[in-house]
């Protein structure tokens, strides 16, 4: 059997994120036009496969079986693959997984990963009715359940009630991701800032969320490129920057599985990153820089519980007291995040990718000093999936 | 708003006021769509049903037609009980064309006896105010919008039910 190969992502680039007035393959031509200024020499020709992750149809995004026109409107010509994946809020981190696998196995060379989602349509009724379709449809959305603020707030008063999370912790997490993504350009709060008494005094949401605790609704799309290591060192100067390991843990698909005893604990991204970590042969402390899925603030605290940041419990004291931000133990969503970039569903994991290239390879906004080894999550579905992803300088040995 | 020149446009149904077949927020339930329509026959009957496994004894939920435990389709149909307790609840404003607003929704958790553990579900004849942590609630079972079907040569009509809980009073 051949030797394993190495995987390795070497640029990207995304279009602008948030309200558009533009389709989905028009934010994809713009994200390829981004990643082409990333990665100066690239051409569609060096590209063999293509993995594209969406999830929404119809009026939102065309076809489906949409691979094939991505890779036209790229002037991409797959060869390997090209195939459209669908897991919903972490369906490019899930291509990114997918990716690796076929460069590791030597079918793939040179694969572009991208995403992207319209989720604005001309009617603001119509975004929140196609939602439902993000549930196990005949069983949680005949509920009413289509948007997650009801069931995320159900989710942060159990963290509040056993853990004694407070608001203001929460609003440390909004804060410092606005920070984060005040000079990214293509964030749709790119240039907004927020202080705790903004913050405090938000329209409510959904108790306890107020508008800041949510991320928006966002249109946008993603591309980042993988390839074997031989390749990439013939295709760019910079470092390359290695996938080590990862991990994607599905426990259920409506309500009644959840998997733990109360929605405060979340076992299955504990065990997702467990898997990553594993493979990366790295623990949560080695983790240098990451991308958490702060689909909503209390998210992001849970998630520096369950991915080993902090101890169990303690991600609100985590987050308030700085741990996350640039110079903080684990620097958290360091390009401002779900909360400040937005989130179109599958683009968000690429979008991700993007940065911890950059953090990896010294040249991010918001740089992360020495930055060796990251980590990106997404969460997806009724909070049923964790997708992880270990990022190195180098390989696992 | 201008008004809708809607006897012109073809293919947009919901807006020409029709049955908006890929917009359908509902179940299809007729035993002509599914396997389980056991389930929706006994709701229309106030039950509360789902699939037990006579191999393992595993209780599923949602039923189905194979065992998730075992995959046995040695299945019986059992009744759940109708209660549980509100674990946290909340409202939306804006929820999804249909539903009223604010949407209550509750994390509802069950007696140690009963298959289930936890469920989301939406709460109705009531107002949040009215609802607390603690609070026990009951099924409660309404009418959805029917839906046409090909039948051979015949369109025939599906009444639908579907569930959600109220407060015990």
């Amino acid at each position: 059997m051949a030797q394993k190969k190495n995987a390795v992502i070497i640029g990207g680039g995304t279009s602008k994120f948030g309200v558009r007035a533009a389709t989905i393959f028009d934010m994809l031509q713009e994200a390829a036009n981004a990643m082409s200024k990333d990665i100066p020499g690239l051409k569609p020709k060096d590209i063999d496969g293509l993995i594209f992750a969406s999830t929404t149809a119809g009026r939102n995004s065309n076809s489906l079986n949409t691979a094939p026109i991505v890779a036209h409107r790229l002037g991409l010509k797959p060869s390997s693959i090209c195939v459209r994946v669908d897991t919903l809020c972490s369906g490019s981190n899930t291509a990114i997984i997918l990716a690796t696998g076929l460069i590791e196995s030597g079918i793939s060379e040179v694969v572009l990963v991208c995403g992207a989602e319209k989720l604005n349509m001309p009617q603001r009724w119509e975004s929140v009715f196609m939602n439902l379709i993000t549930n196990d449809h005949d069983w949680d959305s005949g509920m009413g359940l289509a948007v997650p603020p009801p069931f995320f707030t159900m989710i942060a008063q159990a963290h509040m009630k056993k853990y004694g999370t407070t608001k203001e912790q929460m609003g440390a997490v909004s804060i410092t991701n606005y920070q984060y993504g005040f000079n990214n350009v293509n964030a749709q709060f790119g240039g907004k800032t927020l202080n705790m008494d903004e913050y405090l005094a938000a329209r409510t949401v959904c108790d306890p969320f107020g508008l800041n605790d949510c991320c928006p609704v966002t249109d946008g799309a993603s591309c980042v490129i993988l390839a074997s290591e031989e390749r990439a060192k013939a295709m760019t100067n910079r470092p390359l920057v290695y996938i080590r390991g990862t991990g994607q843990v599905a426990t259920h698909g409506m309500s009644a599985h959840w998997p733990a005893d109360t929605l405060a604990d979340w076992p299955h991204l504990k065990k997702a990153g467990e898997i990553a970590y594993k493979a990366a042969q790295l623990t949560p402390r080695d983790i240098d820089v990451a991308q958490t899925h702060d689909c909503f603030s209390i998210s992001e605290i849970i998630e520096v519980e369950e991915l080993g940041f902090c101890k169990k419990g303690e991600g609100g004291a985590f987050v308030a007291s700085g741990q996350v931000k640039v110079d903080g133990q684990t620097p958290t969503n360091t390009d401002g995040g779900l909360l400040a970039v937005g989130h179109p569903y599958g683009a968000t994991g690429a979008r991700q990718a993007v940065e911890v290239c950059k953090q990896l390879q010294g040249r991010a906004l918001n740089q992360v000093k020495d930055a060796k080894f990251a980590l990106t999550h997404n969460l997806s579905g009724l909070c049923a999936q964790h997708t992880v992803v270990v990022y190195g300088t180098e390989p696992v040995k | 708003m201008a008004e809708l020149k809607t006897s012109q446009i073809v293919g947009t149904p919901y807006i020409d006021g029709k049955y908006a077949a890929i917009l359908d927020m509902w179940p299809l339930e007729a035993p002509e769509c599914n396997r389980i329509y056991p389930f929706y026959d006994n709701l229309k009957q106030g039950r509360w049903t789902t699939t037990k496994c006579k191999k393992c004894g595993n209780i599923d939920y949602p039923p189905g037609v194979a065992c998730t435990n075992c995959w046995s389709d040695e299945l019986e149909w059992i009744d759940l009980p109708k209660t549980g307790k509100i674990v946290a609840v909340t409202e939306m404003a804006g929820p999804p064309t249909g539903f009223e607003s604010p949407l209550v929704m509750a994390w509802l958790g069950f007696d140690k006896s009963h298959p289930l553990k936890h469920l989301l579900v939406r709460l109705i004849n009531c107002r949040l105010a009215d609802v607390k942590a603690g609070d026990e609630v009951k099924l409660v079972v309404f009418e959805v919008p029917s839906h046409p079907i090909d039948v051979k040569k015949e369109t025939k009509v599906c009444d639908r039910v579907y569930y959600a809980f109220e407060p015990v009073k």
